[in-house]
């Protein structure tokens, strides 16, 4: 009797926790989208800046995870399936950006791209990413490729090997058997890649603000707006940016939950 | 004709060491090892997966050694199906002509072909994952075969089935290998379906090829003491099998064997050399085999004791009894000496 009711007094208060945790959350989401009236909102949205925040985060958050899946496919595929002489230190290298504050990322970018040759020939050449829209799309794929890149390299090792050594032996070569086999068995990690990817680009502010700069109308993502608003007392149109990045998030979130819940992040 | 030469392959855990094999055209070719004997890497060589270390490999006198599997003309078969999760069966099967760019027709054609063989026709729309173990290794096989190989490789293709899916299936394999005249290479640990299926088998293991022959030969003369082992050797006899009141009376030569197994006609006959007793004198029991014989030889492997017993009118093979060290001594057997052996009808497997 003592025992089981010490039990249920464990698990009240954990499910307290939990509770209270969960609540914590769901204010905090709550204190934003009700800060200011629907209408306000609504308006805010529809203004000029806003929209420009919208559509420059879709785009640079677009083309930064195709970014990803292009590298990430054939990098992932590599550490998948072959050895090759100093795998595990690039393995480990490659995850690194996981770790790394954003902040410095973004240093890191912003002295590669603005004061080196190799930063400098790229400029010469017409692709300038200091203080542009270029350096929020490289400031995301930097920051982001690790995601893709571990979601993919699990996803190609749960794939036999198998499957590409049929397919050889049906008239494919090898990269016809990847194409053909591999890449369509690897769909859902693709997805949920890409989706993971995607939202977390559209919400990149630290290396982005180093690269990129925080110019209003020129590199003004969601995130950036966010700040620029609330530096300068334009509550409604940070309210504005901040909903609409909960909203993204939480529709991300869904997709990430039903397509990826089988693949490991970190 | 498939001609390997001393061909030689390490991936560390599972290797080849100094393979050579001839394989006729149109032969139904065997190779029974133990799990880890490095079957499967041999077929995988063969196919082009993984490339040789050392040693070549001709196909019709060409050699193939250094093409890329799509150019070989080698179809193969995994235990585990490998069908194409996202692709139908109709897909499936059609998968290797599309690489050779047959136009679609003739795709549809032949898949039709195909699956009507293999009796999987009315599946044609499904997705493999909706499918049986028997239907899903039945496409991999149709999968293989569209492509006319010149050899076709089966790795295991019956051991994830139940057996009477697998006993059917070994009968098709038989049927589609007599219509369609290719090359088998069935890679097995079963030693009934070497049996059954092979014209000449090879016995392999840790990487090497340790006997090639008919499967008679192979079960007759163990050319080395881990094939006999392997085998479980001795005591496999061919015969005819009457069924007479819940029992089995099976003629092998001279003898007849009482056997649980209800089988009646053509059977293969196997009886583990521990399942007989060994007595001095003639023993009452409710065993319904009881045969009188000489001892001709003793092997002395360890701990058990292999004693061949010629039981004379008949028989031409003397049976192998396994016993004890310790039994041994206290009977006092020795070579030439007059002894019985026991069986129960429950101990003779037939097949």
């Amino acid at each position: 009797m003592l025992k089981k009711l010490k039990q249920s007094k464990t698990k009240i208060i954990t499910v307290l926790f939990s509770l209270l945790l969960a609540s914590f959350i769901l204010v905090l989401i709550t204190c934003v989208v009700t800060h200011t009236t629907l209408p306000a909102l609504i308006s805010s949205i529809l203004s000029e800046e806003i929209q420009f925040a919208i559509k420059l985060s879709l785009t640079t958050a677009v083309v930064s995870t195709v970014m990803c899946i292009g590298i990430s496919i054939p990098a992932a595929y590599a550490l998948a399936r072959y050895d090759f002489f100093g795998k595990s230190v690039v393995n480990t290298i490659l995850d690194a950006p996981l770790a790394l504050p954003p902040l410095v990322a973004g240093v890191g970018l912003l002295i590669l791209f603005g004061t080196t040759s190799f930063g400098k020939s790229l400029a010469d050449a017409g692709l300038t990413f200091v203080f542009t829209p270029l350096g929020i799309i490289i400031a995301q794929f930097f920051v982001n490729v690790p995601f893709m890149f571990r979601i993919l390299r699990g996803t190609f090792q749960s794939i036999n090997p198998r499957y590409e050594h049929v397919a050889e032996t049906l008239g494919c070569t090898e990269a016809q058997a990847f194409w053909r086999v591999t890449l369509p068995m690897s769909k859902n990690g693709l997805l949920a890649g890409s989706i993971i990817t995607w939202s977390k680009g559209i919400g990149e502010f630290g290396a982005a603000l180093m690269v990129a700069g925080a110019t209003r109308m020129k590199t003004e993502t969601l995130p950036i707006s966010l700040y620029l608003n609330m530096s300068c007392g334009e509550l409604n149109l940070a309210i504005a940016a901040a909903t609409i990045l909960i909203i993204i998030s939480l529709i991300s979130l869904f997709v990430f939950e039903r397509y990826g819940g089988f693949t490991r992040v970190f | 004709m498939i001609r390997i030469e001393n061909l030689s392959k390490d991936l560390g855990e599972f290797f080849l060491r100094d393979v050579s094999l001839e394989i006729n055209d149109g032969e139904y070719f065997m190779v029974l090892g133990p799990t880890g004997a490095g079957k499967t890497i041999l077929l995988e060589t063969i196919a082009g997966i993984y490339r040789a270390d050392s040693g070549r490999i001709f196909l019709d006198e060409q050699d193939i050694t250094d093409i890329p599997p799509r150019e070989r003309n080698i179809g193969m078969v995994y235990q585990d199906y490998t069908l194409f999760p996202f692709l139908t069966v109709e897909d499936n099967i059609g998968f290797g002509l599309k690489s050779r760019k047959v136009s679609k027709r003739e795709i549809k054609r032949r898949v039709d072909e195909l699956a009507n063989l293999m009796a999987v026709f009315h599946l044609l729309h499904r997705y493999p994952g909706t499918l049986s173990g028997g239907e899903q290794q039945r496409i991999a096989i149709a999968r293989a075969l569209i492509m006319e190989p010149k050899v076709l490789l089966l790795d295991e293709p019956l051991s994830a089935l139940d057996t009477q899916t697998a006993e059917r299936l070994r009968q098709e394999l038989k049927n589609v290998h007599s219509i369609m005249n290719t090359a088998i290479i069935h890679v097995t640990h079963s030693f009934e379906e070497a049996f059954l299926l092979g014209s000449r088998m090879a016995v392999m293991d840790k990487g090497e090829i340790v006997q090639v022959g008919t499967p008679n030969e192979v079960f007759r003369k163990p050319e080395s003491e881990f094939a006999a082992e392997f085998l479980g050797v001795g005591n496999l006899f061919q015969g005819e099998s009457r069924v007479d009141n819940d029992i089995a009376s099976i003629d092998v030569g001279g003898i007849n064997i009482v056997s649980a197994t209800l089988k009646p006609g053509s059977v293969h006959v196997s009886i583990r050399p521990e399942d007989i007793l060994v007595s001095t004198k003639q023993i009452v029991s409710s065993a319904r085999n009881s045969f009188k014989g000489k001892i001709t030889t003793i092997v002395d492997a360890g701990t058990i004791l292999r004693i061949a017993v010629d039981i004379g009118i008949g028989i031409d093979i003397p049976f192998i009894v396994a016993i004890t060290k310790q039994s041994f001594d206290e009977m006092n057997l020795k070579t030439g000496g007059e002894v019985y052996i026991t069986f129960k009808a429950s101990a003779v497997h037939v097949f």
